[in-house]
C-alpha cells in the first residue's frame, strides 16, 4: 500500500481524536517520503500538527464548513466536473465499476467520487496508474487548491502535495475555468455577474447573416397579409 | 470508431441474405461499436416514485437506477386512462421535477448528522461524568451555557456527530421538557401530508406518543381560505383538473396555470380547443393572461369590489329581471337563500341579527332535539313556518333527516326565497349594512367619501316569537339589498343602472378595480349565460393570491357567491376550484390513527400555527392594527376594543380555539393533582380555573412555563419559506441576530393587552432546541441546533395523492439513502427508541391531561349559540360546553418505541372514522396483523406491526375508504343512517377492491369513493366537489345544512362580515418616517406569488434553476416604478420596513402593475445573498418584511361550522397588505468574513 497516499486520504477525512491520536505516524509518513520535495515535507508540518494539536471541535466545526458546507470545496470530484448535471450519475456509475473491477467493493457511505475515497483506493494501484489518475483531476486540485488559498487555511499543503506526486502541471486554461464557476460562497463577484448575465434573445435564423433565402423568406413575413384587426373599438 | 479494419471496402459476401425483395440486407459485419450506445443509456432498474415536496403535482415518474446510483429519470405514462372524449392525464411531470436526480447527490445535502459545535462541546464534557437527561438538565440549569449555543443559531459552527449521540441529546431534551415544563411543550411543524404522508406521520406519531403538540400549516400558510369552512364546513374540496376540460367557462382569478400548475396546465390548453371561453384576472400580465381570451388587470387587493360588481350584474339578470329556472331552483335547495333572519333594533335602526331558529317559536315547530340549531323558512305548499331538513340541528341526537329533501316534518315543501311581492311582506323597511369602500389607506382610496353605514329598503314580514313581534328577512332579499340592486322598493344605495355610481355597480367597481365597467358586464354576464345554459359548467380556479390578503374571506366569498347564484357548485365542470396547498390526502381517514397515536391514545394535542407563532415569536407585542379599524359601525354593543392577542385568548379560554402549551402547570402534574382529589380530571380543573389557581399558557406566552421549549422541524423550511415575521423568529424565538427594526407596544406607548400580560422585557430565546430534519441545508437548518440528514424522494418509500387528480401514487426506495442519511420513518423509530432507553427511572406510565377545544364534526359543536365567556361570569365553565374539554390521556414513556412501531388496541375498542361519522374496524386490523405480522410480546403483543415505512403505508391503505372498498360500504352506510338516504351504491361496486403498496408501485390507482369527500369517482363525471351534496341530497356541514352565504354569528355581525362586501386592504403601519430614509421615496406593494424555478416553494437553491433565472433572490417592479428611484434591471435592490430588510437583484419588466413589486415565495439566504445595508446583517429572505396579524372572525368557534379542526378553520397567517420602500443599494456586501471576525471589526 502507498501509505503517502493513505495519509493524504487521512488528512482530508473527518478530524476525530483517533485521527490525532495517528499523527504522529502519519506526519512521519509524509516526511519520509522522497517523492515529495523537501520543501513540500516542510509545507505539510503545520497542517499535520494543526490536526494533531488543535481542539477537535474547532477543526471538526472547519472541516465540516469547509468540505462539507462550501459547494465550491466539496471533495466530491464530479460535483466540480458535472455539478448537478445528468452525466454525474453515469460518471460515478463507471468510477465504482472501476473499484470492483480492481476487487473492492465501496462500503463507505460516502459517494465513490469522494477524495479520500479515491485516495485509498489509489493507494492500492500500481504508481503509474496514480499518476495518470491524480493527472486526469490535476485542474480540480489545483483549483480547490487555489481556493483554499484563498481562504487562508492549511489544507492547502494536501493539494499541493497531490499536484506534486502527479507529477504533471494542471492546464492552467482548465483550472482557470474551474475557477471561474460561479462561487456559491459569494467571494468573487464578478464571476457571479458574469454567470447572472443572460445572452440576447433571438428567434430563427439571424436574418443578417448565411442562407439568403430565408432572409427573404423573412422579409416576406414582415409584410402583413391581413389588415390588423380594429382594436380601437375597445 | 471507423472500424476500417473490420469492414470490407471491395467486396461482399456471398452468404448475405437478402429479405423484403432486395430492400433488406442481414449483414455479419462487427458490430461492437453498437455497445457505446446501449451502455449509454443502460441501466439496472426503473422504480416509480414521485417529488414528495409542497406541490400539488403528484406527478409519477421513472427513476432510472444503474450499479446502485440514480443516473436519471423521466416521466411515466401509464395512468389509468380516462373514459373517451376526455384528454389523459398524461404528461404529468414539470422541469422542475426533471431537474431533481441532478439534485440527489448535490453538494448541499446534509451528509451527516450535524450538531452545532458549542452545544457538542459542552454536551460531550457533560456526558463524561453524567447521564443523558442528568447533562442535558445541568445544561439547561446554567444560563451561561445555554446561551453559548442559543445565540450562535444562524452563525455556521456545526459539528458531525453519530445518529446515536444526536438522537440521544434530542430524546434528553424531549425527556427532561416532558417532565419539567410539560410534553405540550414539544413542538413539531411538518406541511402538507399529502407529498409524503408517512414521513409526516412518523413524526406526528412520535409527537402523539410523547403528548407533543402537533402545529398546523393548511392555515399558516395562509392556504386555506376560511370563506370555505364558512360557507361549505368543508376545510377545501376542489375539483380533479380534468374536470377544467368539462367547462363551458373558466375564470381564472389570481391563479398562474401554466407557471405553478405546469403538469396539469394542458387540461386548460384541451379545453380551449373544446371551445370553452375563458377570462383572466390578475394585476400584472401572468403567464395565464395570454390564455384568455379577455384578461382583466384588477389593481391588486381589490378583487371583492370586482366579485361585488360580477355578481350586481348576475342578480340583475339572471335572478331579478329575468329568473333563470336552473338557477332558481338551485338556489332554493342548495343555498340558504330561503331561511330567514331576524333583524334586530340598533340605535332605532335595524341590522341583520341571528337566523331565525325553531327555538324562537312557540311550540317550537315541535322540534324537541336541538331546536336552537334548527332554521326557519317559509312554505309555499304550507304557507307556515317550517324547520327544513338538513340543518345542524337535524344531524345530531336524531337520525333520518339530515338530508336535503324538500321536506319539513315529512311534509313536502317548496321554500320561498324573497318576499318582495306584495301579498308575501307586511312592510319595507329599512336596514343598515355597514360600508368600508370609503376607510381605504392612500395606496387604495378613490377618495370615496359615502357614509361607513348604507341603509336599503327590505320587505320585511313581522312574525310572532316567544319574545314577542319580530322583523325577518329572507338571506335572498337581504343579499340582493347588499348587492346594492334597486327592486323597485324606493330608498337609497341600490341602482337599476350599472353606470350608477353606487357601492355594488360595475361603475363603483372600475373606480376602485380600473377594469371597465363594460368588460365587467360582459364576462359577468358571459359566465352566468354559460351557467344558465349547461347547468352550471362554469369554473373558477382560483389562486392563493386572492386568500393571502387580510380580508380574504371577502375575496373568496364573492367569488363563492357568483358560484352559489348560478348554480355551479355540485356539478361537473363547475365550481370552485382552489389549488392551494396540496390539502387532499385522500386515504385520510386510514392516515389519522397512524399519524396521530390515535390507536394508543386519544385526542392529540393540535394547534393552529398562526396563533401559535404569533404568541411564541412575540409578534403581537408589534401589532398596530386595532380592533377598531376593522369593526363595523354596525356591531352591536360589546367589549371590542381589545388586542387581536387578546380576541385570541378569549377564543382559547372560550373552547374555540385550541392552546400550546395549554396550562401553565405541567399538564402531568396537573393530572396527578387531580387524582389526588378524587374528582373527575375536567371537573377538577373547571374548579382550579375558576378560583384562578391554574392558568392557561395563552394569557402569559412570555412567561418561562409558557415557552415553547423543543421544536421538531421536518420536511419543511419554517424559517426560509413560510416563517411570516421571519426576524420576529430570529429575535424571540430563537435569540439570534435578527432585523427587526420597529418598536414593541410598550415602547410606542400603544394601548397594551387587556387579557395578556405584559412583560416589560421581551423574552430572546425561547427554544432549547431546535432540530431540523432534511436532506438539505436550508435555511432552517443554518439556525438549527442539530440536523438530521434524511432521505430523499428517491430514498425512501411511502404515499402521495394530490387535488389535482384521483390517483394515488407512491414513493419508493430506487436507492438506499445517500450517505448517512435515514427516512423519516428510520428517524423518528431512532428517537423513539432511545427515549424509550434513557427515560426508566424519570418517566414512566404518566398521567397527561389534554385541553381539547370544542370540535367540527362532533355533536359538540353544538356548543354555543350565544357567546358568553366564563370568566366575566357570563356563564359557568362547563368542559367542552363553555371552555375547552379537558381529558386524561395514558403515556407510558418507558413503550413509547413499542408502541410507535405497533397498531394499539384502540382501532378494535373504538374503530375509526371521520367528518362525523364512524365504524368498525377490526376486520382490518386483522388483516393488518395477517399482513404485517404480529409482536409476540413485549407492551405490544398481540398488536400488528409497523416496523417498516411500508408497513405503515399498508396501515394508511387498509383503514381508509379510499383503497379498501369494503371500509368504503361501511363508511357511506354509516352516513345513510343519519341522512336517511341509502349512499352506499357508490361503493358497492368496488367492494372487493383492496389498494396495497405494491399495487400503487406497480401502476397508480384510482381511489374509491368515500363519504370523506364531497366528490365521486366514476366512468361518468370527473371528481368535483360538492357534488353529492347536490345529487346524493347530502348536506352540506354548515348551520343551514346548505351552501351558507349569510353568516350570523355575533363576531362575523361585529366585523362586518356578515354578507360579502370589499374591503380594502388594512393599514399595517410598516412604513414610517422613523424606519423610512427621507432619500428614499418609492413605497410598493409587497406581493410573494409562487416561482417558476423552485418546485412550489421547495429547493430554491438548484442550481439548474437558479442558472435558468437569475442566481439568487430577485424581486420584479415595473419599469415606470423602477425608473423613479433609478434603478435599471439587475440593479441590486434593498427592500425594508419596520419588520426588517431583504436584498435581491430587480427584475424590471412591462410584466408588472405600477405600486407593486414582486419576490417569488421561498428563495433562499442561502444562496447569492448580500448583507442588508438597513440591518447590518445578511439580507433577509421575503418573509423578512412581513408579519402576520390575527383576525378575530377566525378565531370563531363551537358554533357548527365555525368550530374548530386542525388545518380546518383558525386563524390563517395573510401578508399580501404589507409595504415596503424599495432602494437602489449603494454598496454590495457579501459579508463574506465569519461573524466573529466582523463583529470585532466593528
Amino acid at each position: 500500500m502507498d501509505r503517502t497516499l493513505k495519509s493524504i486520504s487521512l488528512l482530508l477525512s473527518y478530524p476525530t481524536r483517533e485521527l490525532q491520536e495517528a499523527m504522529p505516524e502519519i506526519g512521519g509518513v509524509l516526511a519520509s517520503d522522497s517523492r515529495l520535495t523537501a520543501a513540500m515535507r516542510r509545507d505539510l508540518r503545520p497542517l499535520v500538527e494543526a490536526i494533531q494539536g488543535g481542539d477537535i471541535f474547532e477543526l471538526e466545526e472547519q472541516y465540516v464548513m469547509l468540505f462539507d458546507r462550501s459547494r465550491t470545496l466539496s471533495l466530491n470530484l464530479f460535483e466540480h466536473v458535472h455539478g448537478e448535471s445528468r452525466d454525474r450519475g453515469g460518471a460515478m456509475v463507471s468510477l465504482i465499476e472501476t473499484y470492483r473491477d480492481a476487487g473492492f467493493e465501496p462500503v463507505t457511505s460516502e459517494l465513490p467520487d469522494h477524495l479520500p475515497v479515491l485516495l485509498e483506493f489509489l493507494s492500492t494501484r500500481p504508481f503509474a496508474e496514480v499518476q495518470d489518475t491524480l493527472a486526469d483531476a490535476a485542474h480540480i486540485l489545483d483549483a480547490l487548491r487555489e481556493r483554499l488559498v484563498r481562504r487562508e487555511s492549511l489544507y492547502v499543503s494536501a493539494f499541493a502535495a497531490l499536484s506534486q506526486l502527479a507529477g504533471v502541471t494542471a492546464d492552467s486554461a482548465a483550472v482557470a475555468e474551474l475557477l471561474e464557476e460561479p462561487e456559491v460562497d459569494p467571494d468573487d463577484l464578478e464571476a457571479l455577474d458574469a454567470v447572472w448575465e443572460e445572452s440576447e434573445v433571438r428567434f430563427g435564423p439571424d436574418p443578417n447573416a448565411g442562407c439568403p433565402q430565408v432572409r427573404d423568406m423573412l422579409s416576406k413575413m414582415d409584410e402583413p397579409t391581413n389588415p390588423a384587426p380594429n382594436v380601437a373599438a375597445e | 470508431m471507423s472500424h476500417l479494419l473490420d469492414r470490407l471496402n471491395f467486396l461482399q459476401s456471398k452468404e448475405l441474405e437478402q429479405f423484403s425483395n432486395g430492400h433488406g440486407q442481414v449483414t455479419r459485419e462487427n458490430r461492437d461499436w453498437e455497445d457505446t450506445y446501449r451502455n449509454r443509456w443502460r441501466h439496472d432498474k426503473v422504480v416509480r416514485s414521485t417529488h414528495g415536496v409542497n406541490c400539488t403535482g403528484s406527478c409519477s415518474w421513472k427513476i432510472y437506477v444503474k450499479s446502485g446510483i440514480v443516473t436519471w429519470e423521466t416521466q411515466q405514462t401509464d395512468y389509468p386512462r380516462t373514459r373517451p372524449d376526455l384528454p389523459n392525464h398524461e404528461p404529468r411531470g414539470c422541469a422542475r421535477g426533471a431537474s431533481y436526480s441532478w439534485y440527489l447527490y448535490s453538494a448541499n445535502r446534509v451528509k451527516n448528522p450535524l450538531v452545532r459545535g458549542k452545544l457538542m462541546r459542552v454536551w460531550r464534557r457533560m456526558r463524561e461524568t453524567m447521564g443523558p437527561i442528568e447533562a442535558w438538565t445541568a445544561l439547561q440549569d446554567d444560563p451561561i451555557l445555554r446561551a453559548s449555543y442559543v445565540e450562535t443559531r444562524g452563525k455556521g459552527g456545526f459539528v458531525r456527530a453519530t445518529w446515536d449521540e444526536a438522537t440521544e441529546i434530542t430524546a434528553a431534551a424531549n425527556a427532561y421538557t416532558a417532565k419539567t415544563y410539560g410534553p405540550d411543550r414539544v413542538f413539531g411543524f411538518s406541511p402538507i401530508p399529502a407529498m409524503s404522508m408517512v414521513s409526516y406521520a412518523a413524526g406526528s406519531r412520535y409527537l402523539s406518543l410523547l403528548g407533543g403538540v402537533c402545529m398546523s400549516f393548511y392555515d399558516w400558510y395562509c392556504d386555506l381560505p376560511p370563506a370555505s369552512p364558512m360557507t361549505w364546513g368543508e376545510q377545501t374540496d376542489v375539483p380533479e383538473s380534468a374536470d377544467w376540460y368539462n367547462a363551458g367557462y373558466l375564470l381564472l382569478w389570481g391563479s398562474n396555470v401554466p407557471q405553478t400548475r405546469t403538469p396539469d396546465a394542458h387540461f386548460y390548453t384541451e379545453a380551449r380547443y373544446r371551445g370553452t371561453k375563458s377570462a383572466v384576472i390578475c394585476p400584472d400580465y401572468s403567464e395565464a393572461a395570454k390564455f384568455g381570451d379577455v384578461w382583466l388587470n384588477a389593481k391588486q387587493g381589490t378583487d371583492a369590489a370586482l366579485a361585488m360588481a360580477f355578481g350586481h350584474v348576475i342578480l340583475r339578470e339572471f335572478h331579478l329581471d329575468h329568473q333563470a329556472e336552473y338557477f332558481e331552483e338551485y338556489t332554493r335547495k342548495y343555498s340558504d337563500f330561503p331561511m330567514l333572519v331576524k333583524l334586530e333594533e340598533k340605535g332605532g335602526s335595524l341590522i341583520p341579527g341571528r337566523f331565525l331558529r325553531a327555538d324562537d317559536l312557540d311550540g317550537k315547530l315541535g322540534e324537541e332535539n336541538n331546536p336552537e340549531w334548527k332554521t326557519v323558512a317559509l312554505d309555499e305548499v304550507s304557507g307556515e313556518l317550517v324547520a327544513p331538513n338538513g340543518s345542524i340541528g337535524y344531524r345530531w341526537g336524531e337520525d333520518g333527516e339530515w338530508n336535503l329533501e324538500e321536506k319539513a316534518a315529512e311534509a313536502e315543501t317548496k321554500l320561498n326565497m324573497s318576499l318582495v311581492l306584495d301579498g308575501d311582506h307586511d312592510e319595507v323597511a329599512g336596514v343598515d349594512f355597514p360600508y368600508f369602500g370609503g376607510v381605504a389607506t392612500e395606496h387604495f382610496s378613490t377618495g370615496d367619501e359615502r357614509p361607513n353605514v348604507l341603509t336599503r329598503n327590505i320587505p320585511v314580514k313581522v312574525i310572532e316569537t316567544a319574545d314577542g313581534p319580530v322583523k325577518v328577512a329572507t338571506v335572498f332579499d337581504l343579499f340582493c339589498a347588499n348587492y346594492g340592486l334597486d327592486r323597485g322598493l324606493g330608498g337609497d344605495w341600490v341602482a337599476k343602472d350599472y353606470g350608477d355610481d353606487v357601492p355594488g355597480t360595475p361603475a363603483w367597481a372600475e373606480k376602485i378595480t380600473g377594469v371597465s365597467a363594460d368588460k365587467i358586464t360582459h364576462v359577468a354576464r358571459e359566465f352566468a349565460q354559460n351557467a344558465e345554459k349547461t347547468n352550471g359548467k362554469s369554473m373558477i380556479i382560483i389562486g392563493a393570491a386572492m386568500n393571502h390578503w387580510y380580508h380574504m374571506d371577502m375575496n373568496y366569498r364573492g367569488v363563492i357567491n357568483m358560484l352559489v347564484m348560478c348554480g355551479c357548485v355540485g356539478q361537473s365542470g363547475g365550481g370552485w376550484a382552489h389549488y392551494v396547498g396540496q390539502e387532499k390526502l385522500r386515504p385520510q381517514t386510514g392516515w389519522l390513527p397512524l399519524a396521530f397515536g390515535l390507536d394508543w391514545g386519544r385526542p392529540p394535542r393540535q394547534m393552529n400555527s398562526t396563533s401559535a407563532w404569533y404568541a411564541h415569536t412575540d409578534q403581537w407585542r408589534y401589532e398596530t392594527l386595532e380592533a377598531d379599524e376593522i369593526l363595523s359601525p354596525t356591531a352591536p354593543e360589546g367589549d371590542w376594543d381589545i388586542n387581536m392577542i387578546d380576541y385570541n385568548i378569549r377564543a382559547e379560554r372560550m373552547g374555540w380555539l385550541p392552546s400550546a402549551p395549554q396550562l401553565k402547570t405541567n399538564p402531568l402534574e396537573v393530572a396527578r393533582k387531580a387524582k389526588a382529589s378524587k374528582k373527575e380530571a375536567a371537573a377538577y380543573v373547571a374548579d382550579q380555573l375558576k378560583s384562578g389557581k391554574l392558568e392557561m399558557s395563552c394569557e402569559d406566552p412570555d412567561a418561562p412555563e409558557n415557552w415553547p421549549r423543543n421544536l421538531f422541524v421536518w420536511r419543511s423550511n419554517l424559517l426560509g419559506s413560510s416563517g411570516k415575521g421571519h426576524e420576529y423568529f430570529l429575535k424571540h424565538l430563537l435569540g439570534t441576530d435578527h432585523g427587526v427594526m420597529g418598536k414593541d407596544l410598550g415602547e410606542e406607548g400603544r394601548q397594551l393587552p387587556k387579557e395578556a400580560k405584559w412583560h416589560e422585557d421581551a423574552p430572546r430565546g425561547k427554544l432549547d432546541l431546535l432540530v431540523t430534519i432534511d436532506f438539505r441545508m436550508s435555511t432552517t437548518a443554518v439556525y438549527s441546533d442539530i440536523v438530521l440528514p434524511t432521505a430523499s424522494w428517491y430514498e425512501k418509500n411511502d404515499l402521495n395523492t394530490s387535488d389535482m387528480h384521483p390517483f394515488i401514487h407512491p414513493l419508493q426506495a430506487a436507492v438506499d439513502p445517500a450517505y448517512e442519511s435515514k427516512s423519516d420513518w428510520e428517524i423518528f423509530k431512532a428517537i423513539a427508541k432511545k427515549l424509550q432507553e434513557i427515560v426508566p427511572g424519570y418517566l414512566g406510565e404518566e398521567t397527561d391531561l389534554v385541553a381539547m377545544p370544542i370540535l367540527h364534526d362532533t355533536p359538540g359543536e353544538l356548543a354555543q349559540d350565544v357567546v358568553m365567556d366564563w370568566k366575566k361570569d357570563e356563564c359557568d365553565l362547563i368542559p367542552g360546553k363553555t371552555a375547552p374539554n379537558f381529558i386524561t390521556v395514558e403515556r407510558d414513556y418507558g413503550a413509547i418505541y413499542d408502541r410507535f412501531v405497533a397498531l394499539g388496541p384502540l382501532m378494535d375498542k373504538l374503530g375509526n372514522g371521520g367528518k362525523g361519522i364512524g365504524w368498525k374496524t377490526k376486520h382490518e386490523v386483522q388483516h393488518l396483523r395477517e399482513l404485517n405480522g404480529v409482536w409476540e410480546d413485549g407492551p405490544a403483543k398481540g398488536c400488528a406491526k409497523i416496523e417498516t415505512d411500508i408497513d405503515a403505508a399498508e396501515v394508511v391503505l387498509m383503514l381508509a375508504p379510499e383503497t379498501n372498498g369494503e371500509v368504503a360500504v361501511k363508511a357511506w352506510s354509516a352516513l345513510s343512517e343519519a341522512t336517511g338516504l341509502d349512499h352506499t351504491h357508490l361503493a358497492k361496486p368496488k367492494e372487493d377492491e383492496k389498494i396495497r403498496f405494491r399495487d400503487i408501485a406497480a401502476q397508480p390507482r384510482k381511489i374509491i369513493s368515500s363519504p370523506t369527500w364531497s366528490g365521486i369517482e366514476s366512468e361518468e363525471v370527473c371528481y368535483n366537489a360538492g357534488y353529492t351534496n347536490v345529487h346524493e341530497l347530502i348536506p352540506w356541514r354548515t348551520l343551514t345544512g346548505r351552501q351558507q352565504l349569510y353568516q350570523d354569528h355575533l363576531w362575523m355581525r361585529a366585523f362586518g362580515e356578515g354578507f360579502m362586501s370589499y374591503r380594502p386592504p388594512v393599514d399595517l403601519k410598516t412604513v414610517n418616517p422613523e424606519v423610512q430614509d427621507a432619500e428614499d421615496t418609492l413605497v410598493l406593494n409587497f406581493i410573494t406569488p409562487h416561482q417558476k424555478w423552485g418546485i412550489h416553494s421547495t429547493y430554491s437553491d438548484n442550481l439548474l434553476m437558479l442558472t435558468l433565472n437569475r442566481g439568487g433572490p430577485v424581486i420584479w417592479i415595473s419599469e415606470n416604478d423602477a425608473k423613479t428611484a433609478g434603478i435599471v434591471d439587475n440593479d441590486w435592490v434593498e427592500l425594508y420596513n419596520t419588520n426588517g430588510a431583504l436584498t435581491a437583484r430587480a427584475v424590471v419588466s412591462q410584466r408588472m402593475k405600477d405600486g407593486t413589486t414582486f419576490m417569488y415565495h421561498a428563495q433562499e439566504k442561502i444562496v447569492n445573498t448580500p448583507g442588508s445595508e438597513k440591518t447590518g446583517n445578511r439580507g433577509g429572505i421575503h418573509n423578512s418584511v412581513t408579519r402576520t396579524t390575527l383576525k378575530p372572525t377566525h378565531m370563531i368557534g363551537g358554533y357548527a361550522q365555525q368550530s374548530y379542526g386542525f388545518n380546518y378553520y383558525g386563524t390563517v397567517g395573510a401578508n399580501r397588505d404589507e409595504f415596503v420602500v424599495v432602494r437602489k443599494m449603494r454598496k454590495v456586501d457579501w459579508l463574506d468574513q465569519p461573524a466573529d471576525n466582523k463583529e470585532s471589526a466593528q
